[in-house]
């Protein structure tokens, strides 16, 4: 490992349980990663978040003070290069998804091994997304759920797109797709980086709208 | 009490009788002044009919004022109003059927207990006041009857009616009770279940790492943490109104530490003959899945909901087999997967391939039409 001669990835440890918030910070840190911090509720992290600048937010969705969506817009808007990664015990589907939406670069199970977890952080450092096939199988859903909407600027998926995230939600890897379809690695990456930007671009674009309609963001009083 | 009452509109109905009728009583005095010995002292009356009106409208508005002598002092007022007649009014007039001073103003109190008390109160109320005016007109010859029957039939109509709001709003405060009782039941299900499946994340992880003993109690957790996320997750299989059947919520009751089960966030929606049918074709491939490849093969069950037809793929990565061997199999009259799968989803009108790789696991792709379900 070269983690000596380059800067550690810094990790924000967001969660509730204090069993988890210790086992996954000891695992980082054992792992050659900084822990800038970790705490326990959603107001904190959204409040240390520019103090600590994260290069990775491990974010549980599951906080007693804050919805873990609201947590992850507001950790975003206040350090916006963070990379949160949302670390989830119960899999509420649509929580999971919101949070993406919402901005999110990845969602893992906490059931997942060490490995796979440390994993994970590392790619979500380096701008990969952490598609787990149930991300998979939601943004898939979301997809096929705005497809029935009628409106012109809804974003849709190309059939590459789609037959790729079929294949990851059927536990496939980004290597054996690309094998499968004769692509390179980054582009099959690329592609997936692609369907959650549009999904996130367009949750944006909605919120910008919803303001507008309800004339929060006119200059008129 | 958090519940709007329901038998405020009847008393407000009372109350707007009571001055109705006052004014019908003061109009009838003005009318039939020469059947009045005394226009002055009916006129006393009438003042202090108005009086008690007044004050008795708003003693019943206030639920916590509605005692039992607040109702026997409306009942002796009103009675003594009707018998005055006899002193104010020609006793001829009274026998041959004027309206006493009080005219229909009489009927108040029997609807009051009526409304408190059901139709029974409001029977006994009535009786005491057609006794009075009975008594006025000195026995039940002619129309005597008619004015206490018609008040009689009201306040047992009325106590009937309240009777039945007053149940109705008994039923409504124990359902927004119940609701609440649910509502706060399931916010701590969802809390402990959260907990709960962090503990068994948990010590999934950290058997699996221990190895040994550790690593089977391990397994053991991750078998129940996929199983109590199925049932969080699947929330029971409802039939809609429609008659359709969730397929996630079916199909997430297979996902174990060797299946996942990846759907979409929404219901995934089909008739119920086409979800159950559709369930057990999945279930038996991946049975087919455990036959073949042994219990360490990973399976995936991808729900696809395209609109128009839902597809569900069922992929594993066991050693697979050529694809001769399936159509072999099925030629010697060996028909498990073939039979199981695809005739089950060709009867709903759908198709099922099977797609498999020697060395990179099989993949069994279903697509079920929204529409064309044969019935």
């Amino acid at each position: 490992m070269t983690l000596q001669e380059q800067p550690a990835i810094r990790v924000m440890v967001v969660d509730d349980h204090p069993m988890w918030r210790d086992a996954v910070s000891r695992d980082l840190a054992d792992a050659g990663f900084e822990v800038v911090a970790a705490v326990g509720e959603g107001t904190q992290a959204m409040q240390i978040a520019a103090a600590v600048r994260p290069d990775v937010v491990a974010l549980d969705l599951q906080l007693p003070d804050v919805p873990g969506v609201d947590v992850t817009r507001g950790i975003l808007a206040s350090f916006p290069p963070a990379r949160v990664l949302i670390l989830s015990a119960s899999g509420e589907h649509r929580d999971v998804l919101d949070a993406v939406k919402a901005g999110a670069a990845g969602y893992i199970l906490k059931s997942a091994s060490r490995a796979e977890f440390l994993d994970a952080v590392r790619r979500t450092a380096a701008g990969e997304p952490v598609f787990s096939p149930g991300l998979a199988g939601l943004v898939l859903g979301e997809f096929r759920r705005l497809a029935a909407s009628p409106a012109p600027d809804t974003p849709r998926l190309t059939e590459r797109e789609a037959e790729i995230l079929q294949m990851v939600g059927t536990g496939l890897s980004y290597r054996q797709i690309a094998d499968r379809l004769v692509l390179s690695h980054r582009t099959v990456q690329n592609h997936v980086q692609n369907t959650l930007t549009k999904l996130q671009l367009h949750n944006r674009v909605d919120l910008v709208r919803y303001a507008i309609e309800h004339g929060l963001g006119s200059d008129r009083p | 009490m958090a519940v709007v009452s329901l038998q405020a509109p009847l008393w407000r109905s009372i109350a707007a009788f009571r001055f109705a009728s006052l004014g019908y009583a003061a109009i009838l005095l003005v009318i039939r002044h020469d059947k009045y010995a005394h226009w002055g002292w009916a006129w006393a009356v009438l003042a202090g009919m108005t009086t008690w009106t007044i004050v008795s409208t708003a003693a019943y508005a206030v639920p916590e004022r509605r005692t039992r002598s607040l109702l026997a002092a409306d009942v002796i007022i009103t009675s003594a109003a009707v018998l005055s007649t006899a002193l104010v009014q020609y006793a001829n007039s009274t026998r041959i059927g004027v309206m006493p001073v009080t005219a229909t103003w009489l009927a108040g109190p029997a609807l009051a207990w009526a409304v408190v008390g059901g139709a029974t109160a409001g029977a006994a109320a009535a009786m005491v006041i057609g006794g009075c005016s009975v008594l006025l007109r000195g026995g039940f010859q002619g129309t005597a009857l008619d004015g206490p029957i018609i008040l009689l039939m009201a306040a047992v109509l009325v106590g009937y009616i309240s009777t039945l709001t007053a149940r109705a709003e008994q039923a409504l405060q124990r359902a927004t009770e119940i609701e609440a009782a649910s509502r706060e039941r399931e916010r701590l299900a969802r809390t402990i279940h959260d907990s709960v499946l962090q503990v068994l994340a948990m010590v999934q992880r950290r058997g699996a790492e221990a190895g040994g003993a550790a690593a089977e109690i391990g397994r053991l957790a991750g078998e129940q943490e996929a199983a109590l996320r199925a049932l969080v997750t699947g929330g029971g299989q409802v039939l809609s109104l429609a008659g359709e059947l969730d397929l996630s919520a079916i199909l997430v009751g297979e996902a174990s530490p060797q299946v996942s089960v990846v759907t979409p966030a929404e219901p995934v929606l089909l008739a119920q003959r086409a979800a159950e049918e559709t369930a057990a074709a999945v279930r038996a491939a991946i049975d087919n899945v455990r036959r073949h490849c042994g219990d360490s093969a990973k399976a995936w069950v991808l729900v696809d909901d395209e609109g128009a037809e839902v597809s569900v793929t069922i992929r594993d990565d066991g050693p697979g087999v050529s694809p001769g061997r399936l159509a072999e199999a099925a030629a010697e009259g060996r028909l498990g997967v073939t039979h199981a799968i695809c005739g089950r989803i060709r009867d709903l009108g759908g198709s099922a391939d099977i797609d498999s790789t020697p060395g990179v696991g099989t993949e069994v792709r279903l697509r079920v039409p929204r529409s064309s379900a044969r019935p």
